[in-house]
């Protein structure tokens, strides 16, 4: 187990540089010159020139990337185009953000996503599995932003018991977490219902019944362990997508995120920050997946590592 | 080894019947045997005869829905398994009734260590502690011949052999020394070596825990040597019951007489094997008469038209067929068609 911890981490090493690779590249075919951006309107030609100089955009592509990956690597992003604050600086103290409304959704698309699904499978084709199903359907049917609007609309203007935008308790949690995690919870849930079934009609489960066992230990012990196999991975998948919405949800409840911040970094041409922020937002997506393959590996040992 | 008192299962009139939009299918329908302590019976017949649909409702495992028992009653000790409540019935299942199935290589849990899968029937059975459940079940896997039982405990099925998840099947079967064990095609998925040593294996144990054993095969060579009577299945009925050495020596019904006649011999130079004609009828078309005659060489009009009942032929031999009643006419025999 602790060999193939070691292994899985020496693989995230390639796809790291990978990543590199393509944020800088991504980033060079984006339109417009940030040379131009940052000297302003009606700069000279001089004063642009000199920019260029100053960032090293005149050097050839690979040089720059070169220089983009030692500079990485010693843990220097460049600076801000916008305020000439360190890129990594300003990651930082977003980073803590954007995990925790993640973590918080993801708790939300696990447990939501898990019971409705178990609950749905233990009761094939009941009025409990259809209603389930149908509001799961609805899940993913549901655009976050406008589902995120009207949990604001609702718990914020008209109940007035949650806050409506921010980031300074728990309260504030709530209602993004739930906007990011709800789709994610509904395709849990159809993938544990159909995996649950799937594995309630197998040989083993009909032993574990010819044994005396409770329904119970036979749905909580014998078919959930094998059904959360292939689920493991839909929520790995999950957490992908779930950090792309940071960027949504953090727009629609003003939360100062790194999501938010690659947005605005967009929008302002900041080129280091975007780089910055995207590169962070791969590196949590790896550090993600390196634990779904240990867990995977945990719930079923016959995985090999080549 | 017989003991002629009461039996321990009784099976009387036994149906079970599948509801799928094509109809109602009788995969059994109306079966009766008996078992007795000590005994093995063997419930022979081809794939879809409706063997393992009877080992399966005799511990209410059927599917359901689609399948339902539609009739009858199993008494186990003079009580009904068929009307039990669930909560009882679980008490038996593992316990005083057990199960070995066809698949070695499916049956087991994937991701549970194989010494835990076992352990499991003792802890709610027999209400042992962690420790001695886990204890006990080690020594299981060593009697059923598995090497470094300790280790192999621990083990996943994914790391056994087939025979080895075999043994660790039966073993599981007799953790809670069964009264009737029910061995579901036992050997079937395994090769001919392993096979021997599983039989001799359920054999040996028989002999010590003193079960009844129900021998569900389609090998006429297991049947041989392993059970003490036999009852041949066809298409949902039995057609013919009586002792091994009477079966092999002297078939009553067509069926068995095709069924033996189509064991290839070892001392005649065959060119093809012989197969019995036609085909088994659709257990969603059931002929009304008898469900052989189609295929029969002794057909008469009353067997297309009334099914026979199972009916004695002799004090231990009991067969489903109008040839031994005295409604037969024997006219095909007078003509010399047979």
């Amino acid at each position: 187990m602790l060999m193939f911890i070691l292994r899985r981490i020496l693989q995230t090493i390639p796809v790291i540089i990978g990543v590199t690779f393509v944020v800088f590249f991504i980033m060079q075919l984006v339109p417009g010159d940030p040379a131009v951006l940052l000297a302003g309107e009606g700069a000279s030609k001089e004063t642009i020139e000199a920019i260029r100089e100053q960032l090293g955009l005149n050097q050839p592509l690979y040089i720059q990337y070169f220089e983009y990956l030692t500079n990485v690597f010693k843990g220097d992003l460049g600076v801000s185009l916008k305020n000439s604050q360190p890129v990594l600086d300003e990651i930082l103290v977003r980073l803590p953000i954007t995990i925790e409304l993640a973590f918080f959704s993801i708790i939300i698309t696990i447990v939501l996503g898990m019971a409705a699904g178990i609950i749905s499978a233990v009761k094939p084709y009941s009025l409990t599995d259809v209603s389930v199903m149908l509001v799961a359907l609805l899940g993913i049917s549901l655009p976050s932003f406008w589902f995120g609007l009207m949990l604001m609309y609702f718990f914020s203007v008209k109940l007035q018991i949650l806050p409506v935008a921010g980031w300074d308790s728990l309260l504030h949690v709530i209602l993004p977490a739930i906007t990011l995690g709800a789709g994610g919870a509904a395709i849990v849930a159809r993938m544990t219902r159909s995996s649950m079934l799937e594995v309630i009609r197998q040989d083993y489960i009909r032993t574990a019944r010819a044994k005396g066992l409770r329904e119970r230990i036979i749905i909580y012990k014998h078919a959930l362990r094998n059904a959360l196999i292939p689920v493991i991975t839909v929520v790995g998948l999950q957490f992908g997508a779930l950090l792309g919405g940071t960027v949504l949800v953090e727009s629609i409840f003003a939360i100062n995120g790194l999501g938010r911040m690659i947005v605005d970094a967009i929008r302002m041409r900041d080129l280091p920050m975007v780089q910055g922020g995207v590169l962070f937002a791969s590196l949590i997506f790896v550090v993600v997946n390196l634990f779904v393959d240990v867990f995977y590996r945990f719930f079923n040992k016959r995985i090999e590592l080549n | 080894m017989k003991e002629r008192n009461k039996p321990i299962l009784e099976v009387k009139g036994l149906k079970t019947h599948f509801t799928t939009k094509r109809g109602v299918s009788k995969a059994v329908d109306g079966i009766d045997f008996t078992l007795h302590k000590g005994e093995t019976l063997g419930i022979v017949g081809e794939s879809g005869c409706g063997k393992s649909m009877t080992s399966l409702s005799i511990l209410r495992l059927i599917p359901s829905p689609p399948g339902k028992i539609a009739g009858g009653s199993v008494l186990f000790k003079g009580r009904d398994l068929v009307t039990m409540p669930e909560d009882e019935m679980r008490k038996i299942r593992g316990n005083e009734i057990s199960m070995i199935f066809q698949e070695p290589m499916t049956s087991l849990n994937p991701v549970i260590p194989v010494g835990e899968q076992i352990a499991e029937a003792l802890r709610l059975h027999q209400k042992m502690g962690k420790k001695a459940a886990w204890d006990k079940s080690v020594e299981m896997l060593k009697m059923v011949g598995i090497p470094s039982p300790e280790k192999r405990a621990k083990q996943e099925p994914f790391q056994l052999s087939g025979g080895m998840r075999q043994r660790v099947m039966i073993a599981m079967a007799l953790a809670c020394t069964p009264e009737v064990l029910i061995a579901d095609e036992p050997t079937t998925a395994l090769d001919v070596t392993i096979q021997a040593q599983i039989l001799e294996l359920i054999k040996e144990l028989q002999t010590k825990i003193g079960m009844g054993v129900i021998m569900i095969t389609h090998d006429l060579g297991v049947v041989a040597e392993t059970c003490d009577k036999v009852a041949v299945m066809y298409a949902g009925n039995i057609v013919e019951h009586a002792s091994t050495e009477q079966i092999f020596a002297d078939p009553k019904h067509p069926y068995t007489q095709g069924l033996l006649n189509s064991l290839p011999k070892i001392h005649e130079d065959q060119e093809e094997l012989i197969t019995i004609d036609g085909s088994v009828p659709s257990p969603y078309n059931m002929p009304a008469g008898c469900r052989f005659a189609s295929r029969c060489p002794y057909a008469e009009d009353i067997c297309a038209a009334h099914q026979p009942d199972l009916v004695s032929y002799s004090e231990d031999i009991k067969v489903r067929c109008w040839k031994y009643t005295d409604k037969w006419t024997g006219k095909r025999d007078k003509e010399g068609v047979v």
